[in-house]
């Protein structure tokens, strides 16, 4: 017994271990990655936009939440074996087409409902086109330089990259690239919250800290962002820099949360890609026949891969048949479900399983 | 509140599927069932047994699911794929020892019996229960689970509420009292 503690003990120490530095690492990496590309794009520091300050701050609590989160998750056995089988097969033919379809458009989601394509769209890429402009921005990748004459000059991580006429079309699209990714954003939140509010469904699944707060914050963000802009047009500036206070605050707020609620499925979701490659790989590879029909109903290497996490849960279903629960089909499996229970052998009875489902 | 639990008599099954159709009316069900019903023996008589998930102690599909996915409801009882969660990677249906949880494809979504939570965790039956015409499918508390093994005294001492009959302890408990007692109903 004693003996069985200490070793759960020293697994339990040895994990934390390389927990902490994984995420020491990964943290310093990362940061000072970041630092080496805010030198380059700032031309040595010289342009460094303080008012954007706290951003940075936020920036980096959020990194430190996102590895906490991510690392502790990937030690999981089940998740380990995906992450690192599937980042081997990152350079598959078919990962641009399946992240194109999982990350972009969001093909999946528009089977599951189109009112819920609709907000993912709307929400997701106002968020993604207000990070694409105002990350590179807080960093000073990006800048505008005035040229005195009407132009300004587009710098990006240090090289001039265009210049653009400060009334053109290109330069309204800059000015107010906020301002569209605010109204897709909003729109996108008030469909989730009507449909919340709405379906009845919906309510009975919701709990506030999980389902709304998200949706709250990225309204706050929005509005908040928007009042800026009106406050520059219609008020010339009044109260302006009380309300990028808050602006900054909310954001920072939700960085911070990001990584724990609802939306850590954001930077999670990727993982879909690595589980799909992993599938068609190994599919294409070797299937597993099932030890009664005969029939491949997944690779070899999954069937093993579930066998082996099961067994670090103490889990194994081996029968006395001789099989592995694993190694039958799914039909196959139920039927030898009821073969135990009711003591004739169902799935040797060479018949289709009936249909299951109730709608035909 | 009385804990109740989803309480099965698999040999009283008449095969009239009320319990795939009522299934798919439960809310968050999207029209799917999630249950199963099968024959005993296709090819020689009508026997029927209802399948559904035990709702583990220790789930496999929830211990094999690399996105955490599925979730244990404080009752006990353990849930469909978060929908935000769920990478499509299929490890639980692998996993299950009954091979419950169905997936979507098209969806990328796997979608398993929940215990139709949002009624269960108010005390109301779960849907298949509250239909089935033939009190195969019932949902008792374990005082009454337990009148019931009196009522089944087996002189043989073979009383079946799960355990060691399936692979893990469950939530669900599964009875034959009938073929145990040697009762030829059936087959
Ligand atoms: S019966 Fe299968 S699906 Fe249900 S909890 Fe157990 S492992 Fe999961
Ligand atoms: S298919 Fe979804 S729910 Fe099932 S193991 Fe994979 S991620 Fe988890």
């Amino acid at each position: 017994m004693e003996s069985t503690i200490q070793s759960a003990k020293k697994r339990d120490n040895t994990v934390n271990n390389a927990f902490a530095s994984h995420f020491a690492k990964s943290m310093f990496l990362t940061v000072v990655g970041l630092a080496i590309l805010v030198f380059i794009g700032t031309r040595m520091f010289t342009h460094i936009d303080l008012n954007l300050y706290g951003y940075m701050v936020g920036t980096i609590t959020f990194l430190g939440g996102f590895f906490y989160r991510f690392i502790s998750w990937g030690e999981r056995p089940p998740t380990k074996i995906i992450i690192k089988k599937g980042l081997k097969l990152l350079f598959r033919k078919s990962t641009a087409k399946t992240a194109v379809s999982h990350l972009a458009i969001y093909d999946f989601i528009k089977k599951r409902g189109f009112y819920r394509w609709m907000q993912h769209i709307l929400i997701g890429w106002g968020c993604v086109l207000a990070c694409l402009v105002t990350f590179p921005l807080v960093f000073s990748w990006m800048y505008f330089n005035m040229d005195g004459n009407g132009y300004y000059t587009v710098v990006l991580m240090g090289v001039d990259l265009v210049r653009i006429k400060a009334d053109g079309i290109i330069a309204w699209f800059s000015y107010n690239a906020l301002n569209i990714s605010a109204i897709m954003v909003i729109t996108g939140v008030c469909m989730a919250l009507y449909r919340r509010m709405k379906n009845m469904q919906a309510r009975a699944e919701q709990k506030f800290m999980y389902d709304f707060l998200p949706l709250y914050m990225l309204l706050f963000i929005s509005v908040t962002g928007l009042l800026l802009t009106v406050q520059n047009v219609f008020l010339h500036g009044w109260m302006q820099p009380q309300m990028s206070l808050i602006h900054q605050f909310s954001v920072i707020v939700t960085l911070i949360y990001l990584p724990f609620g609802k939306l850590a499925h954001i930077p999670f979701r990727p993982m879909s890609v690595l589980a799909r490659n992993y599938r068609e790989h190994y599919g294409e590879q070797h299937m597993k026949e099932c030890k009664v029909c005969g029939d491949k109903f997944v690779s070899v290497e999954q069937s093993n891969d579930v066998i082996q996490v099961l067994g670090t849960n103490n889990m194994e279903f081996n029968m006395e048949d001789g099989f592995n629960l694993a190694e039958l089909c799914l039909p196959c499996r139920r039927k030898y479900r009821i073969a135990r229970f009711s003591g004739f052998a169902t799935h040797q009875v060479k018949v289709k399983e009936a249909n299951q489902n109730a709608r035909g | 509140m009385v804990k109740k639990r989803l309480y099965l008599e698999l040999e009283n099954c008449i095969g009239c599927r009320s319990c795939l159709a009522a299934c798919t009316q439960c809310g968050g069900h999207e029209q799917r069932n999630r249950n199963y019903v099968y024959d005993v023996n296709p090819l020689k008589n009508r026997q029927t047994m209802p399948l559904m998930c035990l709702h583990c102690v220790n789930p496999a599909c929830a211990r094999s699911c690399p996105a955490q996915a599925i979730q244990i409801h404080e009752t006990g009882a353990v849930l469909s794929a978060l929908v935000e969660k769920c990478i499509g990677c299929q490890n639980c249906t692998i996993a299950c020892p009954y091979g419950i949880p169905k997936f979507d494809t098209e969806q990328n979504l796997m979608y398993k019996c929940d215990l139709c939570i949002d009624r269960t965790k108010d005390g109301i039956p779960p849907m298949c229960a509250s239909v089935c015409p033939s009190n195969t499918l019932q949902w008792l508390t374990d005082e009454e689970i337990e009148a019931k093994q009196k009522q089944f005294n087996l002189d043989n001492g073979k009383w079946v509420t799960s355990m060691p009959y399936l692979e893990g302890e469950t939530n669900v408990r599964v009875n034959l009292p009938g073929i145990l007692q040697g009762v030829t109903k059936l087959f």
